[in-house]
């Protein structure tokens, strides 16, 4: 889908980027044939990624979309996806300590697998909502002046 | 059940969940007594070419009770995330599907004993449950913004739709009253009508928005959509045109090679957009969905022989047995499959946990069991009416019927699940 706004463009390339990596994570922990050192490799891109950029771009997307969100009568949307947010940090503080956990050479252990796949699922229903809800919306509320603003922001300048 | 934060707004475009869970829930009992009258009467299967009887109740069960619920329950809360519009009246939703489930029961129950007064009073109340609908949607695609391909195929659906109910009317009144017109060719244009232009544009419509949302892949572009629905129209326009005209078999094989066209173009960039998902990982349920394009690529083959003249006995069953079970139906349970514990996952919200996994809420089993039950079913009647084997539909009605019950499983289980995960505490983030 192309978007009207660079925000929402810039939003829409994180999401393929996490489905990518994640949908990987997913395969790998699914796979047997794989070598273990290739699915550690994996976890320990989605715990990097994790505690970095999906933290950014939460806390981005909390600070300056969903009030704008809010105060154009779609609360309920904002509220939902703040709510996913909540329980997918959750989730993914509990990885990052595992995927960090793992020694040179050691498998991963159980939990830490079921819990990228848990993670993983969290994220494909999420960025399904926000794909779905949030970024058409996005198109539609902002004008030239406020997505400007918000890519500058976002950019951290 | 705690209130979200949904209930009351009105604004908000997530229905309360008990509407489109209303219209799915009768779908899924339809389905189970759609099934239960056609292995009663089975053996009338290979004969059947309409009119008052049992199994016009069954294929009615199907169409309006399983197909058309099916596709108002998930047109009216998916088309405002689509359009980007609320539902206009959340009252109105219901009374439609009030009016639609009493209707269908009693043109049911009227074909089941050969009263076509029953049947015409039966039609008349669905009538007015799927008008009400008509206006819901009419007045959502009215204010639409955005997914113009998904809205625009949902127009070509509504205008369908108000012809569905025309022909269908006099169709009734013919039952009732005698008939002015040329009762199989009248018959012919409302299926389809109904078949190809409601239930089948919404399909194809929803498609656009639906299929690339569950495999996560990219929507296929716009022009092959509308290039796909102005064929499927002309095609549609044809067929009616050609059958209230008496104009022979000509048109409908334009008719069909168009519709072979608009499939075609819907299908083929489909599969090439599912190639480009991004989760590896694709659901299951896309099995039912490739057998439904199957599904429906075939009963436009044998419309297309038909027209030409292929004078094979049982060409009008097995062209329904193509277009409703398995084209439509399939794909119908196809997205029933993943849009109810998704709904249900949404509706999950509100109660400090986020929202509960969709596979948390599904039973893999039974909707495998299902699955394969379906596909059986499916396979079974297709041989049976094409080698017109009594014993053989009998058997397939009744794998059918298993498949139902097992579909209505799944749909309890989602329920069940829900409620259990409101009322326990978070499980999520095992700990390390």
């Amino acid at each position: 889908m192309s978007h009207a706004r660079q925000i929402c463009r810039r939003l829409h390339e994180e999401h393929l980027g996490t489905l990518d990596l994640w949908g990987k994570i997913e395969q790998a922990c699914g796979a047997r044939t794989r070598p273990e050192s290739e699915l550690v490799a994996l976890l320990r891109r989605g715990a990097a990624e994790a505690a970095l950029e999906l933290e950014r771009h939460f806390a981005f997307e909390e600070a300056e979309l969903f009030p704008r969100l809010a105060e154009a009568g779609e609360a309920d949307i904002a509220s939902l996806l703040e709510e996913e947010h909540g329980t997918i940090r959750d989730a993914a503080r509990g990885f990052i300590e595992l995927a960090r956990g793992i020694g040179e050479g050691e498998a991963p252990p159980p939990p830490l697998r079921r819990l990228a796949l848990e993670l993983a699922e969290r994220l494909f229903a999420h960025v399904q909502k926000e794909e779905m809800a949030l970024l058409p919306l996005l198109d539609d509320l902002l004008d030239e002046a406020t997505d400007e603003s918000l890519v500058m922001i976002y950019s951290g300048n | 059940m705690m209130p979200g934060p949904f209930a009351g707004e009105a604004r908000s475009r997530l229905l309360p969940m008990s509407v489109p869970f209303r219209y799915f829930g009768a779908a899924v009992v339809f389905q189970i007594l759609a099934w239960t009258l056609l292995a009663r009467h089975a053996d009338q299967l290979a004969g059947f070419a309409g009119g008052p009887s049992p199994l016009l109740g069954a294929l009615h069960l199907v169409t309006l009770g399983v197909l058309a619920m099916t596709a108002c329950g998930a047109s009216l809360q998916l088309l405002p995330i689509a359009t980007r519009q609320p539902v206009r009246s959340v009252a109105a939703a219901k009374l439609a599907w009030w009016l639609l489930v009493a209707g269908v029961v009693l043109f049911a129950l009227g074909a089941l004993r050969y009263h076509p007064p029953t049947m015409g009073v039966g039609a008349l109340v669905a009538l007015l449950g799927l008008a009400v609908y008509a206006w819901l949607l009419a007045e959502n695609l009215r204010r639409a913004r955005g997914m113009r391909v998904v809205v625009a195929h949902a127009w070509v659906a509504c205008c369908a739709l108000l012809l569905t109910l025309a022909s269908g009317f006099a169709l009734a009144q013919g039952y009732v009253h005698g008939f002015r017109f040329d009762r199989a060719a009248l018959a012919l244009a409302h299926l389809t009508l109904a078949a190809y232009g409601f239930m089948g544009m919404l399909a194809l419509g929803l498609s656009y928005f639906l299929l690339p949302m569950f495999a996560l892949c990219p929507a296929p572009g716009p022009r092959s959509g509308y290039a796909s629905l102005g064929a499927a129209a002309s095609a549609i326009v044809i067929v009616v045109i050609g059958q209230l005209s008496e104009a022979g078999p000509g048109p409908l094989g334009v008719a069909a090679l168009l519709g072979l066209a608009a499939a075609l173009s819907h299908i083929v960039p489909m599969e090439l957009a599912l190639r480009r998902r991004l989760r590896p990982a694709l659901s299951p349920s896309f099995l039912l969905v490739r057998v439904s394009w199957a599904m429906l690529l075939a009963s436009l083959v044998v419309a297309l022989a038909s027209a030409l003249g292929w004078g094979y006995p049982r060409v009008a069953p097995l062209f329904g047995l193509l277009l409703v079970p398995g084209w439509l139906l399939s794909f119908n349970l196809a997205v029933l499959q993943r849009i109810v514990p998704f709904l249900a996952s949404v509706h999950a919200y509100g109660s400090g946990r986020g929202s509960t996994l969709p596979s948390t809420l599904t039973s893999e089993p039974l909707l495998a069991a299902h699955r394969a039950l379906h596909l059986l079913a499916l396979a079974g009647l297709l041989l049976a009416v094409a080698l017109d084997i009594t014993w053989l539909a009998r058997s397939a009605t009744l794998v059918g019927l298993a498949g139902a019950l097992a579909f209505a499983a799944f749909f309890l289980n989602v329920v069940q699940r829900l409620r259990a995960a409101r009322t326990q505490p978070p499980t999520t983030g095992e700990s390390p």
